[in-house]
């Protein structure tokens, strides 16, 4: 019988320390660090990714992955700005902007899990598959990073709202969502069919339904993403979320959730997300030779993902 | 007879040659010109580079559970770079760097198999974290700075003429065919492989050496990435950064057009080989066609779900 | 009127016949158990009343009205309950969110409300508290339990559904005799709320202590429903295995002597307790008993394909550590399963590649010179009476017999000492297994031993020299000589009493 602290029962205790550890390091590196506003400048820095992997998190419990995440972050991101800007920046066009970018995310969220859940296809191409769509759309709509949002947007993102900052508020809104989220039956179910996908289904629980739901969350936070994108940096690129999807796959590994499904939770995947960031930055502030950053870096993760996923192996191959 | 002939004409490489036929011929339509030798040559050297790296990631995916290889960009890159820099331009240094680069390749594939099979780590994870790894490599080795040149033998051995006209590469990628073919075909090795990629309990019960089977899969994988770096500093004669990041996706998208099962265990390598010059014919097309390259790169992702609905759909769940 | 009525149900899987014409009624507030021989079709007549396959033929009806379910989904809405013999739970998910997945009760807003969660998981396990065993609460992991506990767990899983109407296939598999007792409680709780129970299982004695009516089944249709106060062990035996026909040896019993070719000492596994056995050369033991008793497991360990806890290991005098399947086959045993879609065949690769991969594991070589190779297999795929038109066609386009045979031609080619048959002849053609008889039986008089399990009880009877019969995981009877029958099978195999075991 397990005690309830081992990181079994709770997987994103193991992220937790190692959050805590480079934060200390971090701390020790860059004095500076643990100053308000160096604070606020990193979550900044970290949001997006942060709210990918929360949406890939769902994605994955089910025993499944979305490879077009950063693709549809990408194409968000320039079709809020191509809509703002085509309108000529007024607040109406802000609230359509991002109404449209929401909806898109979802729409793409949907035609994955369609794919995926009733067509049947295998998730990993076939993400991988319209994430290229998704991309080149992008490319389409904006082919080169520009346009240009109000100033309104970005200060905004760049200030506070009710006091409290920003990127902030995202964050703490985000979790307090997947909180929420982590409380409804559709959570329960969405970890049954990664669990056990045939044996849910002899319990009744609609599987196809419940698949096609964790795409469409991760399409919803994708796209959250791309509207983070917009606030930060003021315009458009279509190259943006490039590197988004792969850091969310290894975010959510580093917090605990196994990529067989089932295990884990939101709550690991926004720790992986910010040791990822964190590493980064340690990496950066230790002063160490600049050519050696990108391979220890390399390493580090190649580490913490074998690490994350030898730990939430389940009882028996 | 009749029937026979039929189901011929249906498998996925009887429909690649078509493809490749009707492609050819509407981009003759096109642009007059476009299937003139000279043409078609430098459409099949960039088919050939392609082609080789599609080798290793078509081995890994024939070996079934989920296989790929995210880190065969990378590993290009790399190799490129490691091989220009031994070479230095000098024909004397070639066959030393030729055997240090495709070691130093077929190790990092290697790395990546054990993680897979000694601690089960998911191919999707491994070889996304060995890339990070690699590429990390390359910075420290190139301090962010390409540089290194190919030796002038292997610029002349890719792209000069070398018999009727067919450079080096074309020769060296049909040979890389034939002996692929042959192993997969005549070897135990080969016949081991379609057995994991088909049933990999059977496979284990009939005594198949499952574990060694596989990583040497990613090895191998691993090795034709370097093969093709090198054959790609031949090919650009100089080395650019992050030169092997765009054979990624193409490699698998080539693997699956050939008609190499996504599930494993079927498929070979003469079809991949015809995916990859579909897929080179196509980027052409859409060049000559004046589609920008998003409109390219929409129809390759449609094409590629196009393929699932033909040949990737998985099980029910009901009886 | 029976609150589910099944009349005239036929379902066929590929080839083989499963169901022909069954019948099954169930009154309201009464178990009806449900017993047959291997392969009679009870578990796919359940399956068809759950939901989760479909029948070609037939109608069922829920009280009086017909009805058809597209899914597990609908059969559970109309109130059909299923306890699953391999159990429908998620392992990584606690006792509590399994016994109320789909079903969890809601608060505010129609989130789930943990703190009810928790609490009626902890009351439905206060039922067991007693034979759960410590340790065992709402928030322990499934995958953290015993097979015994894991059991009792989707017995509290199905009834918080509230079912009407409950099929229980094995329920008692793990459990021990306080655990059947308190499974036992809450069945006759469902009867006396007027609900009805439908009750497979493999111990007799269970038939007798709690269900009200028994069926049995053979050969896919219903041949005998009797009260159980009205029914006898030896009828309900008699009427499961058909007529007493006095069973032909095929052959006289082998000429083994005392040399022992393969032994087992004290096997224990997850599934086996302390099994021994001793397998003379030439000679063909067969393992017999109700499906999934521990006889399949066996020979699965023996072959390295399954993990030892304790126990050992003898082939001809030396001892072998069964690491796996290749370190084993080098001491000459090989290993057939009936399961060829799962274990056997690799279907959508050639012929000849399927024969020609074992031999090539054994030799190890890395060339494959086609040639010589089908030179050395073509005297196998003749004594077996192989039937393809070539090669190089994919197996998968053979009928199942021919499937089996290349399965068997692979491991011939290695030229075996010990051959461990797993229910090899399951769903296959008549003429088929009489060639693999005539095979078998050559085998043998050159000295090759053979351990054979069948679920097909007469071929068993009919083929061994002598038979272990299985029960939970244990050898529990030896038959030999006139003790080959049916009759004594059964009777061993449902566990009633008289049967000695062997030293």
């Amino acid at each position: 019988m397990q005690p309830a602290f081992t990181t079994q029962r709770r997987p994103y205790l193991m992220a937790a320390l190692v959050f805590l550890v480079l934060c200390a390091v971090n701390a020790i590196l860059q004095p500076t660090f643990l100053r308000f506003g160096v604070a606020v400048s990193n979550v900044a820095a970290f949001l997006p990714m942060v709210l990918v992997a929360i949406g890939q998190t769902y994605v994955v419990l089910a025993s499944d992955i979305d490879l077009s995440a950063g693709a549809i972050v990408s194409l968000v991101n320039v079709t809020v700005v191509s809509i703002i800007d085509g309108m000529g920046g007024s607040s109406g066009s802000v609230a359509l902007g991002l109404t449209a970018g929401v909806t898109l995310g979802l729409t793409c969220g949907v035609l994955n899990g369609l794919c995926v859940a009733l067509l049947r296809f295998q998730p990993i191409v076939t993400t991988f598959a319209t994430g290229i769509v998704f991309a080149g759309l992008a490319l389409w709509i904006l082919p080169e990073a520009g346009k240009q949002v109000p100033p309104a947007v970005y200060q905004t993102y760049a200030g506070t709202l009710l006091g409290v900052p920003t990127v902030v508020l995202i964050l703490l809104g985000a979790i307090a969502i997947s909180a929420l989220v982590a409380r409804t039956p559709f959570y329960y179910a969405l970890r049954a069919t990664g669990g056990n996908m045939q044996g849910a289904y002899q319990t009744g629980v609609p599987v196809a339904l419940i698949r096609i739901g964790g795409y469409t969350i991760s399409g919803l936070f994708a796209a959250l993403a791309g509207l983070a994108l917009v606030g930060e940096t003021a315009s458009g690129d279509p190259l943006i979320g490039g590197a988004l999807t792969l850091s969310s796959v290894t975010a959510v590994v580093l917090g605990g959730t196994a990529l067989k499904g089932c295990t884990g939770g939101v709550a690991g995947s926004v720790l992986g997300a910010f040791i990822l960031g964190l590493i980064s930055n340690v990496i950066f502030f230790a002063q160490l030779p600049f050519e050696w950053q990108g391979l220890i870096q390399g390493v580090i993760i190649l580490a913490a993902l074998a690490g994350g996923v030898v730990m939430t192996r389940g009882k028996q191959a | 007879m009749r029937a026979r002939l039929l189901a011929l004409l249906g498998t996925p490489l009887s429909i690649a040659a078509l493809a490749i036929m009707v492609l050819l011929a509407v981009g003759e339509l096109l642009s007059p010109g476009f299937a003139s030798q000279r043409q078609i040559v430098t459409l099949l050297k960039v088919a050939a580079l392609l082609g080789v790296v599609a080798a290793g990631q078509n081995l890994v995916i024939l070996g079934g559970r989920e296989g790929i290889d995210l880190s065969v960009g990378g590993t290009i890159s790399f190799t490129a770079f490691l091989a220009g820099n031994i070479m230095q331009q000098q024909d004397a240094l070639l066959a030393q760097a030729i055997v240090l680069v495709l070691a130093s390749a077929f190790l990092i594939g290697l790395v990546s198999g054990l993680g897979i099979t000694l601690l089960r780590i998911p191919p999707l994870v491994m070889t996304l974290g060995m890339l990070g790894v690699v590429q990390g490599g390359l910075v420290l080795l190139t301090r962010g700075v390409p540089s290194g040149r190919s030796a002038p033998m292997l610029t002349r051995l890719v792209n000069e003429p070398f018999v009727l006209g067919w450079p080096g590469i074309l020769f060296i990628w049909a040979l890389i065919g034939v002996a692929l073919t042959l192993v997969l075909r005549r070897s135990t090795f080969g016949f081991n492989v379609y057995a994991i990629g088909t049933n990999e309990g059977a496979a284990a019960l009939a005594g198949v050496p499952v574990r060694r089977t596989r990583a040497l899969l990613f090895a191998l994988s691993g090795l034709f990435a370097g093969v093709t770096g090198i054959l790609l500093l031949g090919y650009t004669e100089y080395v650019f950064v992050g030169a092997g990041d765009q054979y990624m996706l193409p490699s698998i998208i080539a693997v699956v057009i050939g008609g190499t099962s996504l599930a494993g265990g079927a498929g070979g390598y003469v079809g991949t080989m015809a995916g990859a010059i579909v897929l080179v014919l196509l980027q052409s097309i859409l060049t000559t066609l004046n589609i920008p390259p998003p409109g390219r790169q929409i129809v390759f992702g449609l094409t590629l779900l196009a393929l699932m609905l033909l040949y990737g759909r998985q099980r029910r769940l009901r009886g | 009127m029976p609150i589910l009525e099944a009349s005239g149900i036929r379902k066929q899987f590929g080839g083989v016949v499963a169901l022909d014409g069954a019948q099954f009624t169930l009154d309201a507030g009464e178990v009806h158990a449900l017993i047959g021989s291997n392969g009679c079709g009870k578990s796919t007549l359940c399956r068809i009343i759950a939901g989760s396959v479909a029948a070609d033929a037939g109608r069922l009806l829920i009280d009086g009205h017909p009805v058809s379910f597209a899914g597990p989904r609908q059969a559970a809405n109309a109130g059909i309950g299923v306890f699953y013999q391999d159990l429908s739970l998620i392992p990584e998910m606690t006792v509590a969110e399994n016994i109320y997945l789909g079903r969890e009760p809601s608060g505010p807003a129609g989130l789930v409300d943990g703190v009810a969660l928790r609490a009626a998981a902890g009351a439905a396990l206060a039922q067991f508290s007693e034979v759960m065993g410590t340790g065992v609460s709402s928030d322990t992991r499934v995958a953290d339990l015993s097979a015994d506990q894991s059991q009792l767990v989707e017995v509290l899983k199905v009834l918080a559904a509230d079912p009407r109407v409950v099929i229980f296939d094995e329920p008692t598999a793990a459990l021990d005799r306080r655990q059947v007792d308190a499974v036992f409680g809450c069945i006759r709780a469902l009867k006396a709320r007027g609900r009805a129970v439908i009750f497979i299982t493999h111990r007799m004695d269970e038939v007798f202590e709690i269900a009200d009516r028994v069926t049995v089944m053979r050969n896919g249709a219903t041949v005998l429903t009797s009260p159980t106060s009205k029914a006898s062990r030896d009828a309900l035996v008699a009427a499961m295995v058909g007529e007493l026909v006095p069973v032909h040896a095929r052959t006289l019993g082998h000429a083994s002597g005392e040399a022992v070719a393969m032994e087992g000492r004290g096997l224990t596994t997850a599934k086996l307790d302390h099994v021994s056995f001793q397998l003379r050369r030439g000679e063909i033991l067969g393992l017999g008993g109700l499906h999934g008793q521990g006889q399949s497991e066996l020979l699965r360990v023996l072959f390295g394909a399954l993990p030892i806890r304790s126990g050992t290991v003898v082939v001809d005098g030396r001892p072998l550590l069964p690491t796996g399947p290749r370190a084993v086959m080098r001491r000459s045993v090989a290993y057939i399963s009936g399961d060829r879609a799962r274990f056997g065949v690799m279907a959508i690769r050639p012929i000849f590649e399927n024969l020609v991969i074992s031999l090539l594991a054994r030799e190890r070589r890395w060339r494959v010179a086609r040639k010589r190779l089908e030179l050395t297999v073509a005297p196998f795929v003749a004594r077996l009476k192989l039937k393809f038109s070539s090669l190089r066609s994919a197996v998968s386009e053979l009928s199942g017999g021919n499937q089996q045979k290349v399965v068997i031609g692979r491991w011939l080619a290695t030229r075996p000492s010990v051959l461990l048959l797993d229910d090899p002849t399951k769903g296959i053609d008549i003429q088929t297994k009489d060639d693999l008889y005539t095979t078998m039986d050559e085998l043998c008089t050159q000295g090759v031993s053979i351990m054979l399990h069948s679920s097909d009880d007469e071929e068993l009877l009919a083929v061994s020299d002598r038979v272990l019969v299985f029960n939970g995981g244990r050898v529990v009877a030896e038959l030999s000589g006139d003790e080959r029958t049916r009759f004594a099978l059964y009777k061993a195999a449902y566990g009633a009493a008289g049967a000695p075991l062997p030293g």
